[in-house]
């Protein structure tokens, strides 16, 4: 159980990883930001 | 004559760093403005000027199809409302060059924004920086430089707006108005870190270190139930420290992963935040884990933070010895001046010298600021701004340039050029902007490593699943172990690190042996040229003709020379500088010559006597059906003594041939040896004829030669010998060079040209003196030799070292690597890079000791 669970856990790891670096856009929390400033 | 056109700055640009870039945008816009050289592109400041009432949307929309996004600047870059509009001056020429120069004044405030940066470690930190500074709205370009830690946007950007873009990303800006003033605060801010480092690194090797001697000397780092208590106390007492002297690493982190950025900051906290956790649990849940896996790891994290601080100490005091070349060019500036106003001396601090004060200065001083001399004689030591070792004599009338020493007479000078118009600010400025300035191979390097950074994170996961599922017991030590390992020794500051340092020294050494570079590119690109090119006048030789022979066919010596010298007092021309010394030495009245006209390439003409009178070379006279065989065999000797025959002819009649020659300069041999002993084919472009060129040829040392070249047709030359394959390099002083300059690989203005000429120059070689050329190949091919050898290193020692501290070895030998000697190995890489880049300090090009600028024998 206990290996299950850390090799699922290593694993959403890894797809979250990919998913945070490259396929989620990287200009969205940059916009959110500029558009601060600019108000 | 073109006619005047009034330009005025219209488009921002981004992505041309060279001149082939503003060629092509040139030629795009052809069909446009018809001219091309009614289009001024500043690279430095990325802004296109325009005639007045060109359509600029369509000018846009054509220079973004040839692959450089432009838009129009912002109204307030209108001419009516800058403080120097264009002036409406005479020749096109002077009009074109005073579009960029008016851009230069506005870059400061629009189109050109500079942050001082901090944070910044590695090559992911630059790619983030400049990510966010393109997020925000206006900024068509942005750089970072990570050897001097400053950013620059292009555009018209809100400044504010740039400042917190940078810090919502995970580091400090502010935005540069003073540059020196900017520098002052960075030397003294880094001072400040270097000292907050060392403290910082003492405190955290402390605790590691006392921990490490605990554990393997008296003690033992497994937790028990009779220390847990104490274990779970130095647990928190490392947490203190590690917020104490690694909380930048966690902040900058979480900054960067916000944005979807990872960096150096990731991996060091990721790597000793592991370790912390990991130990923390222990301390904490001893029971939950097998026995074996009951060891605590507090010290790898306290140690890795002050190995990582040791090392950015070590960087940093090693960065600021890179500028060592603008400091030196600084340190040449004057405090005060000597100023004469209303009869009276003061002594004035220099920032308050207006144009036309008058000066005096006393042997053994440095001149202030940039002027002509109004009385007095003196030796100038301008060896500090153009390498040239022996004092130049000075007299009234002549030009004097800030920073030079004055070594004998007492003289009054009026100033010309002050405060940052001075050539010495103006060199000061070039320098500064070209260290900063990336070429190709530094851009791969910051590509690599933008993905680098994730990547390493999926590497330290699936290493720890792999000894997880495979790895010996206690495998969830094993499995953290390999996993802070991986984290901490794949660091990609070294990569970041390797293109900017070489660069900073490498440019900074150029301007001490007098080559001014402009972009990092043409470093790149001068190292690898095979083809010189070289202008004749003035470039080979001294660019001062003289009269060698006069010969008359008809009539007398003194009536050629009088006629002669008629034509020629209209020419500013070199050759009629020294038909008309040679008239007065032979005390020769000109003749009356009417409806002067001077014909590029060809010749000059007028009337006499109600008779065109022509003077000019003997293809020119042909096409205008005259016969100059009655002056053959004078033309013969001049040629062969490499003279250029001018014939002269009055209405159909040649009277005679007039020989001048022009001295080759005393080192443009050896020079051309140098290039040749450095595998360089050497070739001359001139408009002589062929005997005159092959004579010169042959006395230089040249291997081919182009002779009866038209100024235009240089560029054609040089376009021609491109095609054939070579990487060529074109070396010229006049206006005419330019286009050749900006069409070659990379374009040598040589020291006494013209701005023209310089605007169009990839490198500016303050001398006189052909051995700036091959100076500057040689400092180019060791500075990329540099970084390739740092880039080598820092991919070689992540390449090596990754797979290591994921385990790679412990099937075979059964070496596991400790996340501690990953940090130190981290520490050391970035340091060794930093050393290598010194290294180039320590250059000397192949120069013969005795022609050594004075202070490279110091």
């Amino acid at each position: 159980m206990m290996t299950l669970l850390v090799n699922a856990g290593g694993l959403v790891l890894m797809a979250a990883i990919i998913w945070w670096f490259w396929l989620s856009s990287p200009a969205a929390g940059t916009t959110d930001n500029d558009h601060t400033d600019h108000h | 004559m073109t006619q005047t056109v009034k330009l005025r700055p219209a488009l921002t640009i981004s992505g041309a760093t060279c001149q082939g870039c503003a060629k092509k945008i040139r030629n795009a816009l052809q069909p446009l403005v018809g001219d091309t050289e009614q289009v001024a592109i500043n690279l430095e400041t990325q802004i296109v000027a325009l005639p007045e009432g060109t359509d600029l949307d369509e000018a846009a929309r054509l220079i973004t199809d040839s692959g450089y996004p432009a838009r129009r600047l912002s109204p307030t870059s209108d001419p009516v409302a800058t403080p120097a509009p264009a002036p409406d001056a005479g020749a096109n020429e002077q009009t074109t060059e005073a579009a960029p120069e008016q851009n230069r004044a506005n870059a400061g405030s629009e189109a050109q924004i500079h942050l001082a940066v901090s944070g910044a470690t590695c090559a992911s930190c630059v790619s983030t920086i400049e990510k966010a500074l393109m997020s925000v709205s206006g900024v068509t370009s942005a750089h970072m430089n990570l050897a001097d830690n400053t950013a620059s946007a292009g555009g018209d950007a809100d400044p504010d707006a740039l400042v917190k873009a940078v810090e919502s990303a995970g580091y400090g800006a502010r935005v540069i108005e003073d540059q020196d003033e900017a520098d002052d605060r960075r030397q003294q801010e880094d001072r400040q870190q270097y000292r907050t480092l060392l403290i910082k690194m003492g405190i955290s090797l402390g605790l590691g270190v006392a921990l490490m001697v605990w554990g393997m000397g008296f003690g033992s780092m497994m937790v028990t139930a009779d220390n847990q208590l104490t274990w779970i106390n130095l647990g928190v007492l490392t947490l203190g420290v590690m917020i104490a002297t690694g909380g930048h690493f966690f902040v900058g982190a979480w900054k960067a992963f916000r944005h979807h950025n990872a960096n150096m900051d990731t991996l060091i906290a990721l790597g000793t935040g592991t370790a912390w956790l990991y130990s923390m649990v222990v301390a904490s849940m001893p029971d939950a884990l097998p026995e074996m896996a009951r060891h605590v790891y507090f010290e790898a994290s306290a140690m890795i933070i002050g190995l990582i601080n040791l090392g950015q100490a070590l960087e940093l005091r090693a960065k600021g010895k890179t500028s060592e070349a603008v400091r030196r060019l600084l340190d040449l500036r004057a405090k005060t001046a000597r100023v004469i106003r209303d009869g009276e001396e003061q002594d004035v601090p220099v920032e308050d010298v207006r144009k036309g004060d008058h000066i005096r200065v006393r042997p053994g001083e440095k001149l202030p600021v940039d002027g002509v001399i109004t009385e007095g004689h003196t030796r100038v030591d301008e060896s500090m701004l153009t390498g040239e070792p022996m004092p130049v004599s000075k007299g009234e009338g002549d030009e004097v340039s800030a920073g030079t020493l004055n070594t004998q007479g007492a003289i009054i000078y009026e100033a010309t050029r002050v405060g940052s118009d001075t050539a010495l600010a103006q060199i000061i400025r070039l320098v500064k902007k070209a260290q900063g300035s990336k070429p190709a191979i530094g851009r791969l390097a910051d590509t690599i490593s933008s993905v680098f950074v994730p990547s390493v994170m999926l590497i330290a996961v699936a290493a720890a699943l792999v000894w997880y599922n495979a790895g010996p017991e206690p495998a969830v030590v094993h499995m953290m172990v390999a996993a802070t390992t991986v984290l901490i020794i794949a660091c990609p500051c070294a990569l970041g690190l390797a293109t900017p340092m070489s660069v900073m020294v490498g440019v900074g050494k150029a301007a001490e042996y007098g080559a001014l570079i402009r972009q990092g590119d043409a470093l790149q690109t001068a190292g690898k040229v095979d083809l010189v090119i070289l202008d004749k006048t003035g470039t080979i030789t001294e660019g001062h003709p003289a009269v060698t022979r006069v010969h008359a066919s008809e009539g007398d010596e003194q009536h050629l020379l009088a006629l002669a010298a008629g034509l020629e007092q209209h020419s500013e021309h070199p050759l009629a500088e020294a038909i008309l010394r040679k008239a007065e030495q032979a005390g020769v009245t000109p003749a009356n010559v009417t409806a002067f006209e001077a014909l590029n390439g060809k010749g000059v003409r007028g009337d006499f006597d109600g008779q065109p009178l022509r003077l000019g070379n003997r293809r020119w006279l042909e096409e205008e059906g005259l016969s100059v065989d009655n002056a053959t065999d004078a033309e013969q000797t001049i040629t062969t003594e490499a003279g250029t025959p001018l014939f002269l002819a009055l209405g159909d009649h040649v009277l005679g041939v007039i020989g001048v020659a022009d001295a080759i300069k005393a080192d443009s041999r050896a020079a051309i040896q140098r290039l040749h002993d450095a595998g360089i084919r050497v070739m001359m472009v001139t408009g002589d004829v062929d005997a005159t060129a092959k004579a010169i040829a042959a006395r230089a040392g040249i291997d081919d030669y182009r002779a009866g070249v038209l100024p235009e047709d240089k560029a054609d030359v040089v376009s021609a010998m491109r095609g054939k394959g070579y990487t060529v390099a074109m070396v010229g002083d006049g206006i005419n060079d330019a286009p050749a300059l900006a069409a070659a690989d990379v374009g040598f203005a040589i020291g006494t040209g013209t701005d023209v000429a310089i605007e169009s120059a990839a490198i500016t070689l303050m001398r006189g003196s052909l051995h700036g050329v091959p100076d500057a190949i040689e400092i180019s091919r060791a500075t990329v030799r540099n970084i390739h050898q740092n880039l080598f290193g820092a991919f070689i020692y992540n390449s090596l070292g990754i797979p290591v501290a994921a385990g790679l070895l412990y099937p075979v030998w059964g070496i596991l690597m400790s996340p501690i000697l990953a940090g130190a190995a981290m520490s050391l890489s970035s340091v060794t890079v930093v050393t290598n880049a010194n290294r180039l300090r320590l250059f000397r090009t192949s120069h013969k000791p005795s022609d050594q600028p004075q202070r490279e024998q110091s």
